[in-house]
């Protein structure tokens, strides 16, 4: 049987030089939409609607934390504040990208509660959203998104670490896991995203 | 980038988190998605997928009570009627969040999503996927890899039961999102598996259902491939085809994150084979051990420091050390029972759980069972209490096949 040890054609260069042309990149899937989500900012007490910032032409990223959380919620927040000054100095940070998080446990993070953890994570208010409501209408959001929360053995509530990317037309572009997520592989996905230049892979 | 201003509440709460993140690389199940939740205790249900045996009755899936402190351990607790028969039911994987199983019949095409978080102990079907052959172009899904909010599934071969097999991705609750083309250089399709630390993916190549289909007399040695693809994981990229041995199966990247290579099971070869990074982005693929007959599973010890490798037809299971992965030795050997194939290790390391069918198309014996292993400092051992016999069910035999833990 011949030895096969194969670069791909067209490939070798980008295994040596970093990512594929603009239209050959196909990083991004169309993966559905994103629900409609409707809650109260915590910081100013204004009613939030996710589909403001697609009338803005804005990408969103979405997480899902909750304030007395000792597990991922810590690490995904000061994860995401990392992608905030990463993108900061992009200069896409507030006039192409808000960042959006829901709490998982409306009754303990009301408004004032969540507004101080958003400012203990330095979390810009200009357009980092920290949203939560009523449980009932809390809950429906989180369910929308295929995401759940409930106590766990320890007495903790157990929740997925997911964190989702939002193009301008509403669309999920990408979910992101907390341990392997690096601010710059989300700066280029909101780059990609902006440019239009890989469209959704189907 | 400056330092956020974190206050003592939040400190701590990272410092949990950093914790809690680096106990559970020491001590966690092996040989499931990097992105699938890790059981955090131990386990107390196994999940297997059963073919009825002749192919005349639905196939179903079993849930065994492997909770060692519960009277009924060792013992049937619970059978979910899948509402067909023929499918023959194989692989499955664990949704990222570990609510859901999605689990797929390489004859009839179809994936059952199946919930196992309202009762962990009575999965239920939450939807039958019947037309993913028209979806995807492909059939014979075989390897249910979770990715954050949804599945990577490879499969076998094109919808018409030929070449070229490829992969493709759906949502959690199962909408189509895309497939995902292999080079035509590598027209077979088999396992995959990601190493995202790396950003690289590896797939491995089997045969067809027009191949597989058939009785094993009757299959073409010719029809099997034997190339391991490398892909540029962000973009689903492939950026390598590099030849094994003869149907090379599953892919094992090393625990470790820093670790640049992995191991796969070539099956009508007979031997390991570790793919490892040059250090100049290119890899090579190149056989470092030979096993007995019929390699069919490959799994790993949480220490990274084991293989575990299942010959189907030499009937033993062995362990290799590969703390040097360019000269694994060989530490032990089991005979569990006849044919071992499919083997779960537990987050620990210390029990494995083994079945032995492979394929209805396949098999060579009919005593199907499930079995215990453990796992210790002078090697493996058969539990001789731990005995599931999986041929007195009313709808007969059936042959037990993939196995998941909760």
């Amino acid at each position: 049987m011949r030895r096969r040890v194969q670069l791909m054609v067209g490939l070798s260069a980008a295994l040596l030089c970093g990512p594929s042309p603009a239209g050959e990149d196909r990083r991004l899937a169309d993966i559905g939409p994103a629900p409609e989500t409707a809650l109260t900012e915590a910081r100013g007490g204004e009613p939030f609607r996710l589909s403001d910032l697609q009338s803005e032409g804005k990408v969103a990223l979405v997480s899902f934390i909750y304030t007395t959380c000792n597990g991922s919620c810590p690490a995904t927040t000061h994860t995401m504040y990392r992608v905030q000054e990463a993108l900061k100095e992009a200069g896409l940070f507030g006039d192409r990208v808000e960042f959006v998080s829901i709490t998982l446990d409306p009754k303990t993070d009301r408004p004032e509660v969540l507004a101080r953890y958003a400012d203990i994570f330095a979390a810009d208010p200009d357009a980092w959203h920290f949203l939560t409501g009523e449980p009932g209408e809390v809950a429906g959001v989180i369910a929308s998104w295929d995401m759940w929360a409930r106590v766990g053995p320890t007495g903790t509530l157990d929740h997925p670490s997911r964190i989702f990317l939002v193009d301008p037309g509403g669309r999920q572009r990408e979910i992101y896991n907390l341990q392997f997520l690096e601010p710059e592989a989300v700066v280029a996905d909101v780059r990609a995203v902006l440019d239009g230049a890989d469209g959704p892979a189907r | 980038m400056v330092a956020p201003p974190l206050r003592s509440p939040a400190l701590l709460g990272l410092a949990l988190a950093i914790l809690a993140s680096s106990a559970a690389t020491t001590r966690a199940e092996t040989c499931l998605s990097p992105y699938v939740k890790r059981l955090d205790r131990p386990e107390k249900y196994l999940y297997v997928f059963c073919v009825d045996a002749d192919a005349q009755e639905n196939d179903f899936i079993i849930t065994i009570d492997v909770d060692r402190t519960s009277p009924s351990f060792g013992s049937i607790i619970h059978r979910l009627d899948l509402g067909t028969k023929g499918n023959e039911t194989h692989h499955w994987g664990f949704t990222d969040d570990r609510t859901r199983i999605w689990a797929g019949g390489l004859f009839s095409s179809r994936i059952w999503i199946v919930d196992v978080a309202t009762d962990p102990a009575a999965p239920r079907i939450e939807r039958v996927l019947d037309d993913v052959p028209e979806q995807t172009g492909l059939s014979g899904p075989h390897t249910y890899y979770a990715l954050p909010g949804r599945m990577l599934i490879s499969f076998l071969g094109a919808a018409d039961g030929g070449l070229p097999a490829a992969l493709a991705e759906f949502t959690n609750d199962g909408e189509f999102i895309r497939r995902i083309d292999q080079p035509e250089e590598a027209p077979y399709g088999y396992d995959v598996a990601v190493k995202p630390e790396r950003d690289r993916m590896v797939s491995s190549s089997f045969t067809p259902k027009r191949n597989y289909g058939k009785p094993f007399a009757e299959m073409s040695l010719s029809d099997f491939g034997d190339e391991l693809v490398v892909w540029d994981f962000k973009t689903r990229t492939p950026i390598q085809v590099m030849e094994a041995g003869l149907a090379p199966l599953e892919v094992r990247w090393s625990l470790k994150p820093e670790n640049d290579y992995g191991f796969t099971n070539c099956a009508l070869d007979n031997s390991i084979y570790l793919f490892r990074g040059k250090g100049d982005g290119s890899y090579e693929a190149k056989k470092v051990a030979d096993t007995a007959a019929l390699p069919a599973d490959l799994r790993q010890s949480p220490d990274d420091r084991y293989l575990y490798v299942s010959c189907f037809g030499g009937d033993e299971i062995q362990q290799w050390d590969v703390t040097d992965p360019e000269r694994p030795v060989l530490a032990s050997t089991v005979v569990p029972c006849v044919q071992p194939n499919m083997m779960h290790v537990t987050f620990d390391g210390k029990r494995m759980y083994v079945t032995n069918s492979l394929l209805s198309t396949l098999d060579r014996s009919g005593n199907f069972c499930v079995r215990l292993v453990h796992v210790g400092p002078d090697g493996m051992k058969v539990d001789p209490f731990f005995d599931v016999d999986l041929t007195g069910f009313e709808s007969g035999p059936a042959r037990g096949h993939d196995m998941l833990l909760n």
